[in-house]
């Protein structure tokens, strides 16, 4: 999977609580090691995998990954490792300085009560400045590799069409309407038949003020349109090149591996490029153990422990590995259905004993990845 | 059978981080709603759908359609929605096509962050208020498969957003009126599901502060999912911890990897649990269900496990 040395842009993408970070952390780990210089970029990373990176708390800007933490954890790191979190949160209003064509425009969005109660769910917004900044730092030369966490992907469907989402709202014939120098209230823009029964009826629908007040704040919110859609193209063509891919992280259960194949056909669809499966957190089987073996093995536990009560012992670890035998057959039924539909083989990374947390932790997941 | 009190509310929301079991938490809630003799309807917003499922019954797209004795499923679609408010009010479908087909209000719509959500959130709504012809309500329970934590949150305040945004007129009144269900301890309840690990537990402290300092929403239970049930008792724990050397015998040690493993994972999970406990809400440990396939059996377990810590 990290083979591919061309690649500029790797992101990471699947359902909520796969380890789609933990995993892009890994990737970057792995080609860091393998001597290219990267930088990743995540989502709300766990404190442990801050504390891995040895950044103490990721922020929003971008900081090394120092190489003494590399030689400590007894690996060499010939690139560099740079890492940063993307903050998509607080970024609405970054958009509107960015694109608004002069400060007093600016202002009027940034004031206007529909925007603040709207900001922090505006579609498309925070999604689009993430990606943004990803465009930024390909351009930025210093890096020949680039990985992009993203959100969970009943967002991340979201996430990807975000910034074209957002252009398409605001380009919309609904938009051009209100932007096309008619002044005066909703019903003065309004074309069309029925115009007065139109507005009477939006107007039982919500209360009149509202539509005056809502549409007063479109119009000027446009006018960060042109400036926005440029950018927003720019985007797209970063998310489609030969050298970006995708890759989907799964859980090995049924219900995350239809979601994962499903986001393989939604990628397809929208001409994005797919670069595989890696399934987290699988169930490896331990070796059987023959209940016919237990009171054998029961004469080498402590004698001072009455028989029965060593026995019992085995019988319950016997049971314990009998559960875990369970989800390893439900894994590996899972990844199964999963090879078939898509007619690739998958990277698998197993179940850890104990969570990812530090970097020799990511080097061995990216060991796993790299196979 | 009686249930607990607070599953006698009518408006049930469960809602956690992604991938933390909501969907299992909202069907072993319908299974017992629905035992219990009360008219269920599960509300999935305009999702993969995963209740039917669990039930052995096909999806059942955006009408609402029965799946069990005494519950009934809907996947919620914001258009349909739409349609359904918009005729309840101009009661015309010819006045309906007039308005929602005219370009300008259409693209409004698209436009306007948090509409989609609103009118999914509505037509839930809506139903805790149907009534059937004698005027007995139509639903005893509604249970809201709510969006995952972070949308989640814009999602619960959008009522309020909207009632403080449109100073008057209609929207104002339906959105005021929501909102006061919302935040009606005698009718609602927000369930939290999360797991025993480091992120889920930390996002489900800031979404309880959140819920319940912030936006005032009568909390419910905090389901704890996929706790590892304790292997062994107190004495055979004692006797294991004094295998303390990886034993020479290939089969005893692999018993001895996969205990100490197992037992790692237990403790892990009980940390966790204990920072959970310190959440003012009635706690709930649903086991990991140790099954190659996870349907309608592993959810009638879980609910004799919440019966049996709810007694």
């Amino acid at each position: 999977m990290m083979r591919r040395s061309e690649d500029r842009l790797w992101v990471t993408a699947g359902a909520g609580g796969v380890g789609k970070t933990t995993v892009a952390a890994s990737l970057a780990v792995g080609a860091a090691l393998a001597g290219r210089r990267v930088a990743v970029l995540t989502i709300d990373p766990a404190r442990r995998l801050a504390d891995a990176l040895g950044l103490g708390q990721l922020t929003g800007e971008l900081r090394r990954v120092q190489p003494a933490l590399f030689e400590a954890a007894g690996l060499a790191a010939t690139g560099e490792l740079w890492a940063m979190m993307l903050d998509v949160h607080t970024t609405s209003d970054q958009m509107v300085h960015r694109f608004a064509p002069d400060p007093e425009t600016a202002r009027a969005i940034l004031e206007n009560k529909y925007y603040r109660y709207f900001s922090t769910s505006l579609s498309g917004s925070q999604e689009y400045m993430a990606i943004e900044q990803v465009r930024a730092l390909a351009d930025d030369g210093r890096f020949d590799l680039i990985v992009l966490d993203t959100p969970p992907a009943a967002d991340a469907l979201e996430f990807l069409d975000a910034p074209d989402r957002l252009v398409e709202a605001l380009d919309s014939k609904a938009m051009q309407m209100l932007q096309s120098g008619r002044h005066g209230g909703f019903g003065a823009r309004l074309l069309g038949r029925g115009r007065e029964l139109v507005v009477r009826s939006l107007n039982t629908l919500t209360g009149g003020q509202f539509l005056e007040e809502l549409v007063e704040f479109l119009a000027v919110f446009g006018s960060i349109l042109d400036a926005l859609k440029e950018a927003s193209q720019s985007v797209r063509v970063l998310l489609r090149a030969p050298t970006s891919r995708f890759l989907l992280v799964t859980a090995p259960t049924a219900s995350t591996v239809d979601e994962a194949l499903h986001f393989q056909t939604t990628l397809a669809s929208r001409g994005l490029p797919f670069g595989g499966f890696i399934a987290n957190r699988v169930h490896v089987p331990y070796p059987d153990v023959p209940d016919a073996v237990l009171p054998g093995l029961a004469a080498r536990l402590p004698a001072d422990v009455p028989l029965a009560e060593r026995l019992a012992l085995l019988e319950r670890l016997a049971c314990g590995l009998r559960a875990h035998g369970r989800m390893a057959d439900r894994d590996a039924d899972a990844l199964k259905r999963l090879a078939e539909a898509a007619g690739t083989p998958c990277a698998v990374v197993p179940l850890f004993p104990l969570d990812v947390r530090d970097l020799a932790g990511l080097a061995r997941v990216a060991r796993h990845l790299a196979e | 059978m009686q249930l607990p009190s607070l599953l006698q509310r009518r408006f049930v929301l469960v809602t956690g981080k992604g991938g933390v079991g909501k969907s299992t938490v909202v069907a072993m809630l319908a299974r017992l709603s629905a035992r219990a003799g009360r008219r269920t309807l599960v509300c999935e917003l305009n999702t993969r759908e995963r209740i039917p499922a669990l039930f052995d019954h096909a999806p059942v797209g955006g009408e609402v359609t029965r799946i069990a004795d005494n519950l009934w499923s809907v996947n919620i679609q914001p258009a349909m929605a739409m349609e359904e408010y918009a005729l309840m009010k101009l009661r015309f479908r010819t006045l309906y096509r007039l308005v929602f087909e005219n370009p300008l209000v259409r693209g409004m719509v698209g436009i306007i962050p948090g509409v989609h959500h609103l009118l999914m959130l509505g037509k839930a709504f809506n139903h805790e208020r149907e009534v059937e012809a004698d005027g007995r309500p139509t639903w005893d329970c509604i249970i809201i498969d709510a969006p995952a934590t972070g949308h989640g949150l814009t999602f619960f305040q959008l009522p309020r957003i909207i009632r403080d945004a449109v100073p008057a007129g209609n929207l104002h009144r339906e959105a005021a009126d929501m909102w006061g269900l919302l935040t009606d301890p005698r009718r609602t309840a927000v369930h939290l599901v999360t797991l025993p690990e480091e992120l889920p537990v930390r996002e489900t402290v800031e979404l309880h502060s959140r819920l319940a300092r912030d936006l005032g929403m009568p909390l419910g239970y905090l389901f704890v999912n996929m706790m590892p049930p304790a292997l062994l008792d107190p004495a055979q724990g004692d006797l294991f911890a004094r295998l303390t050397e990886p034993p020479t015998d290939p089969h005893l040690h692999t018993l001895w990897a996969a205990g100490r493993i197992r037992l790692g994972r237990e403790a892990l999970a009980g940390n966790y649990r204990r920072q959970l406990a310190e959440l003012a809400m009635p706690l709930i440990e649903l086991p990991i269900q140790y099954a190659r396939t996870f349907g309608s059996e592993q959810i009638g377990l879980l609910a004799d496990h919440f019966l049996g810590q709810t007694r």
